[in-house]
């Protein structure tokens, strides 16, 4: 009879100190081997020609989560802290792969807001994360936290990284465990500030510290039981003591967790094939080994995502799969996180934020925090993006674009980006958006204006 | 591309039986081998693994050459000897990583200490290989402060002068590499290679560090 419980913390614990014995190098050299040989087995294909631009092949997505889900059976995960494999059978895994939950209740009173699955080429709004995880300095946090915060569409306000607080340096423990629980005091006095006393925030970790997270446990004035953390990202699919222990202690209090579970192509899985699968296995991972509920999966290619080039393609085809693997196999909820590679306040930059807020859309994908991909301090994000990046959302919804319609419909933005994918230089948030009057610089204005002009241009149906 | 010990092993041994100038060997033999797999990584042809497996068989290679070479020879082949880490507290590596097999691919000794690493752990590795470079990373802006303890800790123990210290990762810029007073930065792993073997041409014409 197969399982229908989830395996439990204390047992991964367990396996985590007492499993297979492993150095790091051979697990990353394992990983490679096992996704190239599951991207033959399945036939796990990116295409060649730039017009397959989202998947369209409902086959290739099944095979994929199929591929992820033989390798957390056949192989498992990875704990850093012991170097030892942590293996899972196979009715553990198809076990917990039926506990996903396929909505979350976040935040509480009329603030309260159930994150769900979406349907690919889905007719209904996505849901929302407009702000943070991006860099901020202290001395912006009130402002920058208040004017995320007055975005109506928000369903949860993540926290930031900061480099001081009250003038220290933020490094060591102690000050590591006060800088976030400060955190999350701004946040909740931030949405309280914008007239969202029950809004659901997420802390967003300063250090990867047990006793950082749960310093910001505190039901008045951090995070309650219907707020969020962000707590895995599974870097090669590997696990660490310290995140366990977070959501050990958390699941009796109450939290919904965040995955940062992309596949990264040019990684140790390989080129987008192989990060396909890794995307998927990350989902699954942090929801067997740390119950995180929400997943910024996907795929991103290295070079992208630390900020070097722009690079798109097959990656956004490669992603497309993944999302639509989770919604059609699981009840996972991914969401879709924009990291353009150019700076705020150019063309380049919002061009590749709505560009992806209609694939979130047509895939079925929550959007997740707009940043750009290797972030200034204080130029990351402004609200200004993540309003545009909903009603991207909310326009492709409207428009009713079909995946297979993406490349011709967008084909001279895409064409456009494709050809200069060097980072543009931009500016920092206090350059190109008022915080004390909640709007965008008239350049920032102009400027979006202009580029929401080209895509009507391409037939998106702005309101 | 294969990456075959076994066969580069077999044509290292014929290379020195047959009398081939090692450094020789290793320039137009190894090098330019793991140098292919450097600029297909660059370009995307080739992934991570590649250069790790690229970086493990050259060293077979370079194991039997090496063993042929005068002193001499040997200081001219080498580019440098590199530490690496990640600094105390982050678990991030992977441009770590890449940074550590595309220095390799270039020439350089590496000793890649990992992740988490203290700063003395790093400077006493640095001190035992005679490293010409510590190179450390950071992803975390929570974690890059102990860039600046590692140098401080260099002055400390006297040894400010004995090695070129090189920083990099997500919240460090050549802003940050200048407030710590850090001798170079790199702000992806290509960039990392240029400025260290800029470094090292440096500090073989005896230019002063300032």
């Amino acid at each position: 009879m197969g399982r229908t419980n989830m395996i439990s913390l204390i047992e991964i614990a367990d396996r985590m100190r007492n499993g297979p014995k492993m150095s790091s190098r051979d697990w990353d050299m394992a990983l490679f081997r096992k996704m190239t040989e599951l991207v033959k087995e399945y036939e796990i294909k990116c295409p060649k020609e730039t017009t397959e631009w989202i998947n369209t092949d409902d086959g290739l997505a099944d095979a994929a989560w199929q591929a992820a889900v033989d390798f957390v059976t056949d192989t498992g995960c990875f704990c850093i802290n012991r170097e030892r494999v942590v293996k899972f059978a196979e009715d553990e895994v198809k076990g917990a792969i039926k506990s996903m939950q396929k909505k979350v209740l976040i935040g509480e009173g009329k603030d309260a807001r159930v994150w769900k699955q979406h349907k690919i080429e889905g007719n209904e709004p996505l849901n929302i994360a407009p702000g943070h995880h991006a860099p901020f300095t202290e001395d912006l946090a009130n402002l920058v936290v208040q004017n995320f915060a007055m975005i109506p569409r928000l369903d949860f306000l993540e926290g930031f990284n900061f480099p001081t607080i009250d003038g220290y340096e933020i490094y060591g423990p102690p000050i590591e465990a006060y800088a976030s629980k400060r955190q999350v005091v701004w946040l909740r006095e931030g949405i309280r500030r914008a007239g969202r006393p029950g809004a659901a925030i997420v802390y967003y970790p300063i250090t990867t510290a047990a006793s950082s997270f749960l310093a910001t446990i505190d039901h008045v004035a951090g995070l309650r039981p219907t707020d969020g953390v962000l707590l895995s990202v599974l870097p090669d699919v590997k696990v660490e003591h310290d995140l366990l222990t977070v959501a050990t202690v958390l699941q009796s209090y109450g939290y919904f967790g965040i995955s940062g579970s992309f596949g990264i192509a040019g990684g140790f899985c390989g080129g987008a094939e192989g990060a396909i699968i890794e995307g998927l296995v990350k989902t699954i991972i942090a929801w067997i080994v740390y119950r995180d509920n929400l997943y910024y999966n996907g795929v991103e290619h290295l070079n992208h995502v630390s900020g070097v080039e722009r690079v798109m393609f097959p990656i956004h085809f490669a992603r497309s799969v993944v999302y639509q693997a989770t919604l059609r196999n699981s009840y996972g909820i991914p969401m879709h996180w924009p990291i353009p590679v150019s700076e705020l306040c150019t063309d380049s930059h919002l061009e590749e934020l709505i560009l992806r807020s209609v694939e979130a859309a047509v895939n079925g994908a929550n959007l997740y925090v707009p940043r750009v991909s290797r972030s200034r301090m204080n130029g990351g994000q402004t609200p200004a993006d993540a309003e545009l990046m909903i009603d991207a959302s909310d326009a492709a919804i409207r428009m009713q674009i079909r995946r297979s319609e993406v490349y011709e419909v967008f084909k001279p933005v895409i064409t456009k980006l494709m050809k200069n994918t060097t980072p543009e230089p931009g500016k920092l948030i206090t350059e190109c958006y008022d915080l004390q009057r909640h709007r965008p610089s008239s350049e920032y204005q102009q400027l979006i204006a202009k580029v929401k002009s080209e895509f009507k241009d391409c037939g998106l149906q702005w309101e | 591309m294969r990456y075959d010990a076994d066969a580069v092993r077999k044509a290292a041994n014929e290379a020195v039986n047959a009398g081939v100038d090692p450094v020789e060997a290793m320039e137009k033999g190894l090098g330019l081998g793991i140098k292919e797999v450097g600029e297909r990584f660059h370009r995307g042809e080739c992934f991570l693994p590649h250069l790790v497996m690229a970086a493990d068989v050259l060293d077979e290679g370079a194991k039997i050459l090496q063993a042929s070479l005068t002193k001499e020879a040997s200081a001219k082949v080498k580019k440098g000897t590199v530490v690496i880490a990640t600094v105390e507290g982050d678990l991030h590596d992977l441009g770590k990583n890449i940074v550590a097999m595309m220095l390799k691919a270039n020439g350089f000794d590496v000793y890649d200490l990992g992740k988490d690493v203290r700063s003395d752990a790093i400077i006493a590795k640095a001190k035992e290989v005679n490293a010409d470079i510590i190179a450390v990373s950071s992803l975390m802006s929570t974690t890059r402060p102990y860039q600046r303890e590692l140098i401080e800790e260099l002055k400390r123990l006297g040894l400010r002068d004995k090695f070129i210290v090189m920083v990099g990762g997500g919240p460090v810029n050549r802003g940050w590499a200048e407030e710590i007073e850090a001798d170079g930065y790199g702000h992806n792993a290509a960039e990392a290679v240029r400025e260290a073997m800029l470094l090292m041409e440096k500090k073989k014409a005896g230019v002063q560090r300032t």
